[in-house]
């Protein structure tokens, strides 16, 4: 009950700031927070499936292409309007997760770790390839536009319904069997809990949750290219997962705004001789993260200093 | 009795505003913001000298010649990581928030495709984009805003094109290419050169993102062409060298000219020896590397300009002269765009170019622009490596 009062409390306070930020910032600031917005939502997506059921991927990035791609497509080539992309960017990229679950989600730790980066590397090489449907390195361009607040809301909105998923998700059934799954498989698969659906299917979620990223990402950059998704945007989405950890939603919001000001300001506040930002914006982010593991593992021991257990862990 | 005063200051501001003398946006009495896009970080970061090159030398005009028509040029040139998705923010951060009266210089293919739609609804120039792609000069009409400055992929293809064929022994060629448009179109205008005098025997591509091009080149060799079209970025470029030469492939190698300042065929010479001497390329900015321009005033100019400017700079990078070449030819359209300067008086004057003394640029090389012929440079001259540096071949060629 408890968490839910604090859950009510995020969210209220998320549409207060969803309504007054807009009055308070210059206009452009809001596609800033739609970049923040999209970075969000992927490592929410990242962070239920590490936090909930213990597995790591490196290659999310690689959903977000095949979400983002599924939104370009539909626009550019079926001529949709690109808000009715977005599910169906959740949908292929969550099936695609579903697939790429099955056989992968066999391999534990590290192993898994290594064939999620394989992913990462290899997408964007292979959406240059399929030229006809992809427009190779051009890419796909929009020729619609919109207002900043319109590309505002609707990642917001977006991160809204999504957060509200989420918890859904994880307070149902399903959400118990995976906390099951996390803390042992052993006993989770000795009282019947079949242990690859639950894996996959947790799997397939957080991909969904990038391809929306993903969708996101073309839409507010009006078009897809192969360079939007890059190795590097799969690490940065890990930096989520270690704040989240320590503070759940407002973790995440915190490392999604890290990752997207590190990048615009690294070449302001150092130096914007070459290489410079690059090595800025990976230190800025480790440090955080470091931080963010740190405070948690603090937290863990002050609770368990009191409790003399480990805690369940609740989003917040 | 309210709403008469309101309609009264209603009428007062818009009085006020029609008296007054509208400024395009970026434009003070004593200012004219411009912005661009240059990788700063991520893989293409080596292309940032495009941008400071530039910076350089609008501060040395602002300081020596008090800019022009007494506004100083505010240079704002931002990194977009070469991600196209991020040179979409970092524009719409040039014209919202910073203003900026045109974007200038702007770097990458797909990077200026991205934003090209997006400034053209908003009537904001795009000027001087740093690409070869061909579209930046060719699609004007639907894109009037739009204008380029180095000579076209296309353009060089052709030109190395023209210059095989003439050659006594009929070549034929090898070519090892960028898989994305920048390749494609420097094959399409060898193709062109070439025009049915000389045979392609063997062409590879290369994805951008690769480790190496060893097996590409491998098989380049197989097909014993006497010559190699090397259409590739300098990393590749390098390794195309010292592959063929592992290989014991000694062919004609004909270089393009993103690959080929002299800082990079010293590298080339380093590993290779002698496969590198009597490699072509063409060359239109004057190489501060190359003995010609030792002594040469201008390239003097260009070095104490880097120097004070840019003091982190390295002065033997030739992007930097290319940077220096393409905002002197913006201060002179600029200079020609009204006073105070409008957007469409921009446009105007860079669809009006007629300068045969830009001093960055090869000697005799003009830059002529009608509003139906959009590529500014369109000649250069085919050099030749030979002892360590560059030598013309020739007269200048041009490749229409």
């Amino acid at each position: 009950m408890r968490a839910w009062v604090s859950r009510g409390v995020v969210l209220a306070a998320g549409i207060v700031a969803f309504f007054v930020l807009p009055h308070v910032v210059a206009d452009f600031r809001l596609i800033e927070f739609a970049r923040v917005g999209q970075y969000f939502i992927a490592m929410l997506g990242l962070y239920v499936l590490t936090e909930y059921t213990g597995q790591v991927s490196i290659g999310h990035g690689a959903f977000m292409a095949i979400g983002g791609y599924t939104s370009g497509i539909l626009v550019f080539h079926r001529h949709w309007s690109e808000l009715a992309t977005i599910p169906a960017a959740a949908l292929v990229a969550g099936v695609a997760g579903l697939l790429f679950g099955l056989p992968a989600l066999r391999l534990r730790g590290p192993y898994l770790a290594l064939a999620t980066f394989a992913m990462a590397v290899s997408v964007p090489a292979i959406i240059k390839k399929w030229e006809s449907l992809t427009g190779g390195s051009t890419g796909l361009l929009f020729a619609t536009f919109h207002s900043n607040r319109w590309y505002y809301n609707l990642t917001w909105i977006c991160a809204g319904i999504l957060v509200v998923v989420a918890w859904i998700v994880l307070a149902s059934p399903v959400g118990r069997t995976w906390r099951a799954l996390r803390d042992s498989e052993i006993a989770a698969s000795s009282f019947g809990v079949r242990v690859p659906l639950y894996k996959t299917l947790a799997f397939g979620l957080s991909a969904a949750y990038a391809g929306v990223a993903g969708a996101i990402l073309v839409i507010v950059s009006l078009g897809a290219n192969p360079n939007s998704f890059p190795v590097q945007l799969s690490i940065y989405l890990l930096v989520g997962v270690a704040f989240g950890s320590f503070a759940s939603i407002p973790g995440i919001l915190l490392a999604a705004i890290l990752v997207q000001y590190s990048q615009v300001y690294a070449p302001k506040w150092f130096s914007d001789n070459p290489g410079i930002p690059t090595l800025a914006i990976g230190f800025a982010l480790i440090l955080g993260a470091f931080l963010a593991a740190g405070a948690t593992a603090l937290t863990n021991r002050w609770h368990s200093g009191l409790k003399r257990q480990r805690p369940a862990k609740e989003t917040s | 009795l309210r709403s008469i005063a309101i309609v009264l200051g209603a009428l007062a501001l818009a009085s006020g505003a029609a008296g007054a003398t509208r400024l395009d946006p970026g434009v003070t009495s004593t200012s004219v913001t411009i912005g661009g896009t240059v990788p700063l970080s991520g893989v293409a970061a080596a292309y940032a000298s495009v941008g400071r090159g530039a910076d350089a030398y609008f501060k040395y005009w602002n300081d020596t010649r008090g800019g022009v028509n007494k506004r100083k040029i505010e240079y704002v040139y931002l990194d977009d990581q070469y991600d196209p998705s991020k040179t979409v923010d970092q524009t719409r951060r040039l014209i919202q928030e910073e203003h900026a009266f045109a974007i200038f210089n702007s770097l990458g293919t797909e990077q200026n495709l991205a934003v090209r739609a997006l400034l053209n609804g908003a009537k904001v120039p795009q000027v001087f984009v740093a690409s070869g792609g061909l579209t930046f000069g060719r699609d004007y009409k639907q894109y009037p805003y739009t204008i380029g400055f180095l000579p076209s992929y296309v353009a060089e293809g052709t030109i190395y094109g023209k210059f095989l064929r003439l050659q006594k022994k009929k070549p034929t060629i090898a070519v090892l290419y960028q898989d994305d448009d920048y390749g494609k179109e420097m094959l399409r205008g060898l193709e062109k050169g070439l025009a049915g005098k000389g045979r392609i025997v063997a062409r590879q591509s290369y994805d951008p993102t690769a480790a190496d091009v060893n097996s590409q080149v491998a098989a380049l060799k197989s097909s014993k062409a006497n010559t190699f079209l090397i259409a590739a970025t300098p990393k590749y470029a390098i390794q195309a060298y010292i592959q063929a030469n592992k290989l014991g492939w000694k062919p004609q190698i004909v270089v393009n000219q993103v690959a080929s300042a002299s800082n990079v065929m010293k590298i080339v010479q380093s590993s290779v020896g002698k496969l590198a001497e009597g490699s072509i390329s063409i060359g239109f900015v004057k190489d501060p590397t190359d003995p010609r321009f030792a002594k040469d005033k201008v390239v003097k100019l260009y070095r104490s300009i880097l120097k004070k400017y840019q003091p982190n700079a390295d002065p033997n990078d030739v992007y930097h002269v290319y940077a220096m070449a393409v905002a002197h030819e913006f201060i002179n359209a600029l200079a020609h765009a009204g006073n105070p300067p409008t957007r469409a008086g921009l446009m105007r004057a860079v669809t009006h170019m007629n300068d045969k003394k830009n001093p960055f640029l090869y000697p005799g090389v003009v830059v002529h622009t009608t509003p139906t012929s959009r590529f500014p440079i369109t000649q250069a001259a085919v050099i030749r490596w030979k002892g360590g540096h560059w030598n013309a071949v020739g007269n200048l060629v041009s490749a229409r």
